[in-house]
This record gives structure tokens, sequence and C-alpha cells, in this order.
């Protein structure tokens, strides 16, 4: 029973993790709060559910198809809404809080648009794999198996963009000092534009998951954004491994508190013990003091 | 805002009911309730230099305590409410302690935590609450002094004197001592210490003003709609009074009251479809954030400069 419930939390906190690996990512690199970033990942789901309904693609193929879709939206919004503001400066407060306006205003933009073209009925994306994996007493589907596997896939290509490439270089160095990044002749914009695809993918394959294990619809962005401030905060707001670590963490604890406590308040539980790592460490439990 | 607006405004609001229709009297009373509402967020903003998605948890607090005292306690209206404010600027000063500390995105965050804990427990504490049904059948207010608020009109005069008498009383606290030691902690905390204000207090005391005033809408809310249930008081309804806020005017005590007119009649002129309301939220405060972040005030000020420049220049 505890082992089952064990594999459950990390199927969960896997989609967990590659929600938050976006919003950290683009947190880390540019010091900006997405509020919108939840609704981009409801449209990555119905970007791979249209692709699959409309042109017959299979799971597979409908995926990353449906990922550079939404990392090309993700590239416009940034343009259209969010660059004009960060001109001025990305880290005074005035900037900070407008950037968080206008997200929050793209929030309520995308998520309407949703609901007018694709109605609010509840879909699922069907993966198109069966059957069932026993491991001793512990039942998993092989989806589910697949899911952790798509998780440690993403993981492994984020970490060989950030460590192995020019562009993930060039974005550290933006993370860490945008000044100085920009004296040495880096093009802060077309980076964080960058992060912005790298992060609407990440939202979509985040999303369409999501979507294989329960469903798509319009307001299915509200959650996941909210479980990536929980996580984010776990993690040290802007950490790759913080973000890999809070999401598989908070994917454990709701199963576990779910199971064992009470489903009612597992939510309860999990926004309690957020205001407590706060408390106890500001900056996350894999950040550092800035 | 000038000497006369003040007076003005009200005899102006107080006129309306006698020469509208009972529906107009409808979106008047829901038009004031939003400005002191944006009020309370227009003082975060203001005084705390933060915008924060919690501020709805004051209302719904507010809302549901004074409803449930009157509910379960047989209590009337006029000694539940004040109970219900004091419990709200308890909480927003325990609250205060812990998330002021914060900075930048974790306030905000942690403030968001605050308001789906607070959100949650309305839902799920099914025995007191009634859950995701919520609480019906709210009686208005019982009659004082031998005035009764059975009307509609009445109990908008009721909502009316509760915005004018707070937007009298902040009026005098920005003016105070208190209210000039906020303004410094916002401009410059480091400072501000140096200079031997508390900030820590000083921030506390400015987040449980903006609490008391959110509560006050609060306690207006549940005899206004006569129902109450957890949907009222999501993520969403902090964010429309940021939107209000933004809309008329950050930093000013008119900017919430024009907002919030200006956002409960746009809707209705675009009554056809109730789709559009979100969007147009979403795209009024994308437009005005990027192209008039002073509000329409804002633009006011700028418009009555144009016009006193060109005046000069055509002389």
């Amino acid at each position: 029973m505890l082992a089952q419930q064990v594999v459950n939390g990390i199927v969960l906190g896997s989609i967990y993790a590659l929600s938050a690996l976006g919003f950290t990512l683009i947190f880390g690199a540019a010091r900006l709060v997405n509020f919108a970033y939840g609704e981009i990942l409801m449209l990555g789901a119905f970007f791979t559910l249209t692709l699959m309904s409309a042109l017959g693609l299979p799971f597979f193929a409908a995926l990353p198809a449906g990922m550079a879709a939404t990392a090309l939206l993700s590239v416009i919004l940034f343009y259209l809404t969010i660059r004009p503001l960060t001109r001025k400066s990305y880290t005074s407060l005035q900037g900070e809080l407008q950037v968080i306006l206008v997200t929050l205003g793209l929030l309520y933009v995308l998520r309407e648009s949703a609901f007018i073209i694709w109605g609010s009925a509840p879909r699922k994306i069907e993966m198109g794999i069966s059957g069932i994996v026993m491991l001793g007493d512990v039942v998993l589907t092989r989806q589910r198996l697949v899911v952790i596997l798509i998780m440690a896939i993403m993981v492994t290509a984020l970490y060989l963009m950030l460590y192995r490439t020019r562009i993930g270089k060039a974005l550290r160095a933006i993370a860490q000092n945008r000044e100085g990044a920009a004296a040495i002749g880096l093009d802060g914009d077309r980076i964080i534009a960058f992060v912005f695809a790298v992060s609407g993918a990440l939202a979509c394959v985040a999303g369409s998951l999501l979507g294989t294990l329960y469903a798509v619809e319009p307001a299915m962005g509200g959650a996941p954004l909210l479980k990536a401030f929980v996580i984010v905060i776990f993690g040290g707001l802007g950490s790759v491994p913080g973000a890999i670590a809070g999401g598989l963490l908070l994917g454990l604890i709701e199963t576990l508190a779910g199971a064992y406590i009470s489903f009612a308040f597992k939510d309860i539980f999990t926004f309690l013990l957020l205001i407590a790592v706060l408390l106890l460490r500001p900056a996350g439990l894999f950040g550092r003091t800035r | 805002m000038n000497k006369l607006a003040l007076p003005l405004f009200m005899i102006v609001m107080a006129a309306l009911p006698q020469v509208v229709s009972e529906y107009q009297v409808y979106l008047l009373t829901l038009t004031v309730i939003w400005a002191i509402m944006a009020l309370s967020m227009g003082l975060v903003l203001g005084y705390i230099g933060q915008i924060n998605l919690g501020q709805i948890a004051f209302v719904a607090i507010a809302a549901y305590a004074s409803t449930l005292l009157r509910l379960n306690f047989g209590l009337s209206f006029w000694l539940a409410a004040p109970i219900a404010l004091a419990v709200v600027v308890g909480i927003a000063a325990i609250v205060g302690l812990i998330t002021l500390r914060l900075r930048g995105p974790f306030f905000i965050l942690v403030m968001l935590a605050f308001a789906e804990i607070v959100r949650l427990i309305i839902a799920n504490w099914q025995e007191v609450t009634n859950g995701p049904l919520g609480l019906r059948g709210i009686a208005p207010p019982e009659p004082i002094f031998g005035v009764s608020f059975a009307s509609k009109t009445a109990f908008y005069y009721l909502a009316l004197v509760v915005l004018v008498v707070s937007l009298a009383a902040l009026l005098r606290l920005v003016r105070s001592k208190t209210g000039r030691m906020l303004v410094a902690v916002r401009e410059d905390e480091i400072l501000a210490e140096f200079v031997g204000i508390p900030i820590m207090r000083q921030k506390v005391t400015g987040l449980c003003i903006s609490a008391f005033v959110a509560g006050l809408g609060g306690i207006l809310l549940g005899p206004f709609l006569t129902i109450l249930a957890p949907s009222q008081f999501t993520l969403f309804a902090s964010v429309d009074m940021i939107v209000m806020v933004v809309v008329g005017g950050v930093g000013t005590l008119a900017g919430p009251i024009i907002g919030a007119a200006f956002l409960t009649y746009i809707p209705e002129l675009l009554s056809f479809a109730n789709h559009f309301r979100p969007i147009l939220m979403g795209v009024v405060l994308i437009v005005v954030t990027l192209f008039a972040p002073q509000g329409i005030l804002g633009l006011l000020r700028g418009f009555k400069r144009t016009l006193a420049r060109e005046a000069r220049d055509g002389q």
C-alpha cells in the first residue's frame, strides 16, 4: 500500500516537476513571474489534442508538433506584451509589478479564448499505450511509466541544453548577472525569448501529460500554476534542480497526505507546508540567499 | 483629490437613486462595494508598494464571519459586523507579521497561498460553511435607529455611507504621521529605518488598515448578494480589484472608485456575451499597463496639461 502510494506520488510529481521547470526557467533568467504560465500549459495540451483529432496523428507525433506550436506562441506573447515593459528594467519593483499585471491580463485572455474556441467540456488525450506492469505488489499502468520516462528525457535534454550548448551558457550568464552579460555582448532579449520558447515547450509536455491522466479543459491551467508556485518556493525560485526535487516532493506529499491524512484537506496541507518552508528558509530548500 | 471633489461626489451619488431604475440602483450598489474593495487594494499598492493576490481572503473572512454569526448565533448585523472586522484585522496582523518579511515575488506568492488556504477551508468545512453550495438567504441588515434597510435603495445608501466614511478617514490618514511614515517605508526601506521608523510595524499597520477596508466590503457583500459561496472568492476576485486600481490610477484615492465604476459599467454596455467580461478585464489590464500606467486619472491629467499648453501657445 505504501509502496503503491509512493509510485503514484512519483508519477504525479514528474508532471509537477515538468510544469515547474518552465516557470522557474523564466524566473531564473529574467526575474519574471509569469502568471500566464498555467494558460500556456493548457493551450499546449489543446494543441496536442487538436493535432491528434484534426490530423489523426498519434500522441508521440502530435506532442513534438504541439511543443513547437506552444513554444512559438510563448515567444510571440513575450515580444508582444512583456518585452515592451522590460526595455525599461526587469528588476525595479515597478517593472516587476507591471510584468505581473500584464501576465495576469494574459491569463484572462488566453483562458477565455480557449473557452470560446474549444468549449468547456473536459476531453482526454489517448496516449495509445495500454497494459500494466507489476513491480512486486505495485501495480503501474504502462502509460504512467511513460510519463516518468518522458519527464526523465525532458530533464536530461534540458540539462544538456543548459550545460553543453553555447546558448545554455549564455542563458546561465544572463541569469547570474544581466549587466555583466550585456557588457560582454550577449543579446538579453533574444536569450530571454529563447527561454520563453523552452518554457512553452515544457509547458506543452506537462499539459499534454496531465491531459492523458486527467482531462484537457480551459480551466485546467489554474492548478498547475499554483503547484508551480509552491514547487519553486520549495526548491528556490529560479533553481532547476530545485524545481525537479520540489515537484517530486510535492507529488509525494500530496499523494501520501491524501491517502493517510485527509483527501479534502490535502491542498491546504501543501500550502501550510509552503508557508513553513518560507519562514524557515526564505530562499527555498535549494536556493541561495541573494 | 481637491477639497470640493469629495462633497460633490457624495451629493451626486446620493441623488442618483432618486432618478434611476431599481436595476440601476443594484449596479450602483455593486459599484460602491467594488470601490470599497478596490480602495483596500489601492492601499496595499500605495502603502506597501506590492500587489496582494490574497486580498480577497480578507473580504471572504469578513463576509463569512459576519454572516455565520448572524445565522448561527442570532446576532444582529450591527453586532456581527464589528466582530467580523476585528477578526479580519487580527488575522491580517498575524499574516502580515509572517509574510511582510518576504520580498517581491515571495510576498505575492505567499499571500496567494494564504487566500487559497482560506478558500479551501471555506469550501471543505461543510458543517459550518455548507461547502461549495454556500450560505443562502442572507437577510438585509436589521433596522437600526428606526431606519430599515430592507429596500434596495436604503441598502445602497448604507454602502455609500461606508465608502464615504472610509474615504474621509483615508484622506486624513494620508496626511497623518502614520501615512507619511508608510510612504517613507515604501519609497526607501533602508533610509526609513535609518531615520528611526519601525518598518515592520508600519508595514503590518498598513496591511491591517487595508484588511479593515476589505472587511468593510466583505460585511456588505452577504446582505447585498443574499448568498455567499467559495467560488466568489478566487484569485480572480483579487485580480479584479487590481485591475480597478490600475485602470483608475495607482497611488490615488479616487483611482479605485473610478476603476470600479468603469469596470462595472463597461461589461453592462457589452452585455451581449458573458465570455467577453473576463477577456475585457484581461485586455484592459494589458493595455493600461503597457500604454497608460497612470490609469484614467493619469490620462485626464495629461489631457488637462495638453489643453493648458495649447491655450498658452494660442495666446
